[in-house]
């Protein structure tokens, strides 16, 4: 654990040095400047209206963080070779892996913190009532981040930085068509596209599983067990994705 | 008995490229051992596997074939790795750090005590002349500051073997003086180092024994002072009351000065000259073996003139 820790730590200070969190400043100029906009285009509930374009920002922000300081970062640290003195040393490869998911997951959930504690403040500033579904619905935009993180983890020890980005953002894409997908794979009418719809809609993770954000916005009521089914899904890939990735990794050159 | 603190053998490695680039066999059933607390030499040709040796050993590239023991112990088992102080060619640390923060970096993944860590990264900046500069982010430095600090890391958890891989590459004069210093230092300590150099004098200088790789195997492997001694080819004379122009004997090269007269023979024809300047009523003055340089011996083999 210490070696994960330490690697974690690391990559967070990276992180943070990226300047990474500026985008959470740009979630909070988003957040306003829509809030102003759709409070005067709009006659509804406009603390509604903030929980729900909020809760959409927060999502994309943190998608945005996920897709491009995964691969970046772990990229980065092959490319530049900095791994080799890592590696050289009493260092597992896939410690070093699960290292730089710790950190860069920390990065997410930093970033995701701060854009819900500025969500909490325009909702309760224009009026609306902060209730747990808001806290439920942006943890749960923080589970689908650990998968989409792990699926990016995955990518950066087998393609190509730009390639690994291209990828992580089509899991993102695709998950959250899955289910169109599975009723497309009804309808297609030949064999082989109705195959790759079914492969896709199998290897992509439902990325749906983790979306309670209507339930948050109109007060509805949360199944538990659809919020502990969610959590065993995101688990089960994200354990998928990193054990794919630390199986390549370790039989991987470092040239 | 030696005890052999490093072992490769029969390493073989080949890299693919690309579907569409051929495969590249780099080694090709390399062995090597070294025995504990020598000053071991690698030495060979730009493509020859130097590198890639290097790297399997520290585990950075998977050999196909072969095994790797450090101390006794497979090379990517922890029990070896913690034996081991690694510096590569080319400085690969994080410039955004500054040298004292990636010396602590490194001594938490080594997992020195936290009260020795403080101490611990002092003496080494001191070992490698940092100590002013340690605060400083790494992106200030020179190319042969960073190679300081690369080696600063290597030496931070006091190995019992040092890997450098060109350690004396991008130094001023001055630097590659003190990392010959500090590798024999390390040597007085008792740790073993296995060091790869283009730079051939320094190899003859500081080294007990080297290995020349040609082309993924070892050619050639032993003392520094045998494999030379093996390689005397010329003689040069000098000598007085003979001239150069009128022996029969094929010289290599003569020059006649105003006090004596100087030739280079073959070895093969040293006793022939040596008659006939007796016969010829000269007096010899001097007989000196020419040896040949590890570079000699490196050029040599690379081009197929010998193979020990």
């Amino acid at each position: 654990m210490r070696v994960i820790r330490v690697i974690a730590a690391t990559t967070f200070r990276e992180a943070l040095r990226d300047r990474i969190l500026y985008l959470f400043l740009g979630f909070a100029i988003a957040l306003l400047a829509s809030s102003k906009l759709f409070g005067i285009l709009t006659v509804g509930d406009q603390a509604k209206i903030i929980k729900d374009m909020g809760l959409a920002g927060i999502q994309l922000f943190s998608m945005l963080i996920a897709v491009m300081m995964s691969v970046l970062l772990i990229s980065r640290e092959i490319d530049s070779r900095t791994v080799y003195y890592i590696l050289a040393k009493p260092v597992r490869r896939w410690q070093f892996l699960l290292g730089k998911y710790a950190g860069l997951l920390a990065v997410v959930a930093v970033n995701l913190a701060l854009m819900t504690a500025a969500l909490l403040l325009f909702v309760w500033v224009y009026g609306g009532g902060v209730d747990a579904r808001l806290l439920l619905a942006t943890a749960m935009i923080g589970v689908e981040m650990a998968v989409l993180v792990a699926f990016a983890t995955l990518f950066s020890v087998v393609t190509k930085p730009i390639l690994g980005s291209v990828f992580t953002l089509a899991v993102f894409v695709v998950g959250h068509v899955s289910e169109d997908l599975w009723l497309l794979t009804r309808h297609l009418p030949g064999s082989v596209g109705r195959a790759l719809a079914t492969g896709l809609y199998y290897v992509v993770p439902n990325l749906e599983r983790f979306n309670f954000k209507t339930e948050a916005v109109h007060q509805l009521a949360i199944p538990a067990a659809a919020v502990g089914w969610a959590l065993l899904y995101g688990l089960g890939f994200t354990a998928l994705a990193l054990v794919l990735a630390c199986l390549r990794f370790a039989r991987r050159d470092l040239q | 008995m030696t005890e052999v603190e490093l072992r490769v053998h029969e390493l073989r490695k080949t890299f693919h490229p690309g579907l569409l680039e051929p495969s590249v066999e780099v080694l090709k059933g390399l062995s090597l051992e070294v025995a504990r607390g020598e000053i071991f030499g690698f030495l060979g040709p730009n493509g020859a596997g130097k590198t890639t040796t290097i790297k399997a050993i520290v585990g950075l590239v998977i050999p196909d074939a072969g095994e790797i023991t450090i101390a006794g112990h497979p090379h990517d088992s922890l029990e070896a790795k913690r034996r081991i102080g690694f510096m590569a060619e080319n400085p690969y640390l994080y410039t955004h750090l500054s040298g004292r923060e990636y010396l602590r970096f490194s001594a938490e993944l080594l997992g020195i005590p936290p009260p020795e860590v403080a101490d611990r990264i002092a003496a080494v900046l001191a070992q490698v002349t940092m100590t002013a500069s340690a605060d400083r982010k790494m992106r200030t430095y020179s190319k042969g500051m960073l190679q300081r600090i690369a080696l600063a890391q290597a030496l931070l958890g006091e190995p019992e073997l040092l890997i450098l891989d060109e350690p004396m590459s991008g130094l001023d004069p001055i630097g590659r003086r003190d990392v010959r210093d500090l590798i024999l230092g390390q040597q007085e300590r008792g740790t073993t180092v296995f060091f790869s150099s283009h730079i051939i004098p320094d190899v003859e200088t500081i080294c007990d024994r080297v290995a020349t790789v040609i082309d993924g195997a070892v050619r050639g492997v032993g003392a520094v002072r045998d494999l030379l001694a093996r390689e005397v080819e010329r003689y040069e004379l000098t000598f007085t009351g003979a001239d150069p122009a009128r022996l029969a004997t094929p010289l290599v090269a003569s020059r006649v000065g105003s006090d004596a007269a100087w030739a280079r023979v073959e070895a093969g024809h040293r006793d022939a000259l040596i008659r006939e300047l007796a016969d010829a009523g000269a007096r010899l003055v001097s007989l000196v073996p020419v040896r040949s340089t590890l570079e000699d011996l490196v050029v040599a083999q690379v081009e197929g003139r010998s193979g020990s």
